[in-house]
Order: structure tokens, then C-alpha cells, then sequence
């Protein structure tokens, strides 16, 4: 689905400089829920805009679905962090989602339904006419899933996208967004810096060590569909949490 | 409804006390009328013919100069808001412009366009062209870098980006140069009628002063007045409905 080999990326004219991404290599694939794991600064952010088309790199290869990516592919949609800057507020929540369809071609009435049906997914259905910034930060969220959702990607990006909504919400998006991965049957690339999160979410964990490259790599066996309680209690989370956590100290794993 | 009791009541204090100083001598009754003397004046003017036409002079200037700003300004700002390069180039002009007094290109004005609604549409043109200008600029570089990506990674074209995200989010800038702008136009029509003798409401003032009626020239000062309060609540009444999205202007927030 989406292959990424000997990425590099360096800011600004000099070639020579120390890369934001040193050389990257993986591969998510179709189907697949990979999380990327890595602390602030690790190169996780510009990984992502390149992945994603919004920033040219100074070389290597990204190839999504056999396309070489050279801007925003029309197959890829992207959940930010921000949720409350990514929504613009002068739209309604239903012209949120919808308006980017209309530059893929779609038309106005198989945009409504798929509109209707994204907000239907994250349990926002009848919240349509409100704005943005009359829901809580948690909905924000959901609605901006939803627009994802609507656009039909093949992969989603999220880019730490449950990073500031308090911890009970969280739990309850990130059970959302397994719930409407299953129903929609898109490939999820998920950035995050919590162990928990990325175990939880995940079929494989990537660790990010700077400048970006794969320090470390994960398959995780642990039952689908997940629950908060019952998941998290299991011994191979606690012992893939210990993994990860080492792995992202940069020590070697203790068997 | 307690808060209009408040100020209707402080209204009121402020008349009883000009009128109380006037009656008892303690201001010159001569250069200060009472003010019930005034009220009445502005009645009789206002139930008459001339008073009104005067306004629409004042007015006619007014809002041929501010539609003819605004349609020179905004596609400058939005040119030099959106290149730096012109942007660096003009701004350095712009700087040398925006400062010049207004009332210093009166005798240009004049000697150019005569003493009639062109002069007075030049100079309003001339000094309200750099605060819309200058907002508008503000308003194109201040598109939030998260809302640009989502526009990018969503595929939305370059004209599409313009009309659905820049000048939204520039909105609320742009409504604010032009309330300055309507403040600036006003004063300065009503000064090109005073000091040239233009016709309209500035004018009437000086008429009514070379004739000792200091009744009527205080009524018209209050018109003035009244004037730019209609005005500003008009602009204020626009942005209201227009830029209901806006934090400035949101009536309910989050629950």
C-alpha cells in the first residue's frame, strides 16, 4: 500500500546539513494499522508532511498504492493534531466534511450521502448544522475524523491525533477510530508518542529515533477488537509496553 | 434592559447638567445655548427639507470614496499580502503614504478636482485606501498554517484555496479596515466641507456660524455626531451577521 525507502529530508538549501530525516525505510501494508512511535522532535512531523505530499524531500522514495508521491494524493487524508485549527469555523460541521469532495469529483448528492453516513460512523449523526466550535473538543476531533472518512481514502494519517482531549475522551476516539477503520476497511498510519495508545491501536509499532529512522519495530499479537480493559490487562501488553519503552529510551531490549 | 435604563439615565445627566450651566449662567449663554434650545433647532431641522439633503451630500462622498477604496485596496492587499516579494517592495512606500496627513492634501484636491464631491471622493479615496489596504494585507499573511495544510492535503486548487479559506479567514480584517475607514471617511468629508465649502452637513455648520444661529450649528454637530454613531452601528450590525463564526462575535460558545 504505501512504501517509503531511503527517505531524507533536509531543511533549507544546504544538502549537507543535519537532516530532519535521516533514512527511512517501511512499509504499511493494505489493510494494516501501524503505529509510528517516537518523542518530540524525532523527526515524526516531517515524516508525515512528506508522507503526505505537503513538503517536497531531498530524496528517496515514497510510493503509495505503486504511485510516487509528489503532492497530496487523492486516495490519502490526513487528521491533524490541531483539531480546532484544522476546522474551519465560518462552515458547518456538514459543509466541513463535504467540501473537500468537490474537488475530487464528486458530486453534490453522492457527497451528501457520503457525508451524512461519516457523521453517522462517528456518532455525530443530527449535529450536521452546528459549527465546529460549538461542540466540545472531543466531537471537533470526531468531526474532523468524519471529513476523512467522507474524502474515501485508501490510507489515513493522523498526526498525534488525540494528543490534547482529556483521557476518558481519548479512550472513547480511540475505540472510535478502530470502529470506523473496520467499517470503511482503510490502511491507518498513526503518529503518537504514548506506548499505551500505539500498543493498543496498532497491528505494528514503529519506534522513531532521531533523526527518523526505524529504531525499532514491533508485530503486536494481541486479539481483535481490542477493549480498554480487558486489552490492557493481557501479559504481551505489559510486556510489549516494556519493549517499547526501552526501545524508545535507545537502550537494547532486555529479553 | 436594566442596562439601557443605565444609559438613557446617564444620557440624561449629562443633558440636565448642560443645560443647568447654561441657564445659570455658569457657561456663556451666548456661545453656549441651552440645550433644550439645540434640541429643538434639531427637530425643527429634521422635519425639514434641507437638512436631509445636506446629510445625503455628506453621505453621497462618503460612500462613493469607500466603495472606490475598497474596490482599489482589497486587490492590492490581497497581491502584496500574498507575495513577499511585492510585499517588501511597496511597503517602504506604504510607510511613507499612510502618515500624510490628510487635511495636507486639501489644496491638491482642490486645485485638481475643484471644490465639489470629487474632491472630497479623492481625499477619502486617498486616506482610506492604506488602513483597508494595510488590513487586508494582514489578513492574507494571518491564514493559519493548519488551515492552509488541510486545504493542501485535501486537494483543494489554488483558487479554490483563495476563495474558501484566504479570504474567509481574512475577513474579519477586512471588516475591520473598513470600519476605520467609514470613521476616517465621515471626518474627513465633513472637514473638506468646512474648510473648502463643499457642499453637505460641514458645510451648513459654517453657514450657521457666520449667521450667530448657534442653536442650529449645534444641532448640526449633533447630527454630525449621530451620523457616524448610525454608521458604526451599521458596519458593527454587518459584521454581526457576516462573521457570526468569529470568536469576536460568537453569541454561545463550547458547552
Amino acid at each position: 500500500m504505501l512504501e517509503v525507502s531511503h527517505l531524507r529530508k533536509v531543511y533549507g538549501p544546504d544538502p549537507t546539513a543535519a537532516p530532519a530525516v535521516a533514512d527511512l525505510d517501511f512499509t504499511v501494508a493494505d489493510q494494516e494499522f501501524v503505529c509510528v512511535l517516537g518523542s518530540s522532535g524525532c523527526g515524526k512531523t516531517t515524516m508525515l508532511r512528506c508522507l503526505s505530499g505537503l513538503i517536497p524531500f531531498t530524496s528517496g522514495e515514497i510510493t503509495l498504492r505503486g504511485k510516487p508521491v509528489t503532492g497530496p494524493p487523492e486516495d490519502m487524508a490526513f487528521v491533524f493534531q490541531d483539531y480546532s485549527r484544522s476546522l474551519l469555523p465560518w462552515m458547518t460541521v456538514r459543509r466541513n466534511i463535504a467540501f473537500p469532495l468537490r474537488y475530487k469529483g464528486v458530486d453534490r448528492r453522492a457527497a451528501n450521502e457520503a457525508t451524512e453516513e461519516a457523521l453517522d460512523a462517528v456518532g455525530l449523526a443530527g449535529r450536521g448544522d452546528r459549527y465546529p466550535w460549538q461542540l466540545s473538543g472531543g466531537m471537533q476531533q470526531r468531526v474532523a475524523i468524519a471529513r476523512a472518512l467522507a474524502y474515501r481514502p485508501s490510507i489515513l494519517l493522523m498526526d498525534e491525533p488525540f494528543a490534547s482531549v482529556d483521557a476518558q475522551t481519548r479512550s472513547g476516539l480511540e475505540d472510535l477510530l478502530l470502529s470506523v477503520k473496520q467499517r470503511y476497511g482503510i490502511t491507518v498510519l498513526f503518529v503518537t508518542h504514548d506506548i499505551d495508545e500505539a500498543i493498543y491501536l496498532g497491528d505494528r509499532v514503529l519506534v522513531l529515533r532521531p533523526p527518523a529512522t526505524v529504531g525499532h519495530a514491533v508485530t503486536v499479537n494481541l486479539p481483535r477488537p481490542r477493549d480498554q480493559v480487558l486489552t490492557k490487562q493481557e501479559p504481551e501488553f505489559a510486556r510489549l509496553r516494556g519493549e517499547l519503552f526501552a526501545a524508545i529510551d535507545g537502550r537494547s531490549v532486555a529479553a | 434592559m436594566r442596562d439601557l435604563g443605565l444609559k438613557v439615565s446617564g444620557v440624561l445627566v449629562v443633558l440636565l447638567a448642560l443645560e443647568l450651566c447654561s441657564r445659570t449662567g455658569l457657561l456663556s449663554r451666548d456661545w453656549f445655548p441651552p440645550v433644550t434650545e439645540t434640541y429643538a433647532e434639531l427637530f425643527k431641522l429634521a422635519a425639514g427639507h434641507p437638512l436631509w439633503t445636506e446629510i445625503g451630500r455628506t453621505l453621497s462622498g462618503w460612500a462613493l470614496g469607500i466603495a472606490l477604496a475598497t474596490v482599489l485596496a482589497v486587490p492590492c492587499g490581497i497581491l502584496l499580502g500574498s507575495n513577499q516579494t511585492a510585499y517588501r517592495m511597496t511597503r517602504v512606500v506604504i510607510e511613507f503614504c499612510r502618515p500624510v496627513p490628510s487635511v495636507a492634501l486639501i489644496p491638491l484636491a482642490v486645485l485638481v478636482y475643484g471644490v465639489g464631491l470629487e474632491m472630497k471622493v479623492f481625499l477619502i479615496v486617498f486616506v482610506t485606501f492604506w488602513p483597508i489596504l494595510l488590513q487586508v494585507i494582514y489578513g492574507v499573511q494571518d491564514v493559519d498554517p493548519v488551515v492552509r495544510d488541510t486545504a493542501r492535503a485535501y486537494g483543494l486548487p489554488p483558487l479554490a484555496r483563495f476563495f474558501r479559506v484566504t479570504l474567509p479567514s481574512a475577513a474579519p480584517y477586512i471588516a475591520t479596515g473598513l470600519r476605520i475607514a467609514s470613521a476616517i471617511a465621515l471626518v474627513l468629508a465633513v472637514t473638506a466641507e468646512l474648510v473648502v465649502g463643499a457642499p453637505g452637513l460641514g458645510q451648513s455648520i459654517v453657514v450657521a456660524q457666520s449667521n450667530a444661529n448657534l442653536p442650529r450649528m449645534y444641532a448640526l454637530i449633533i447630527v454630525t455626531g449621530l451620523v457616524g454613531w448610525v454608521l458604526n452601528l451599521a458596519f458593527q450590525a454587518i459584521e454581526r451577521r457576516l462573521l457570526r463564526w468569529h470568536p469576536s462575535q460568537r453569541q454561545e460558545v463550547a458547552q
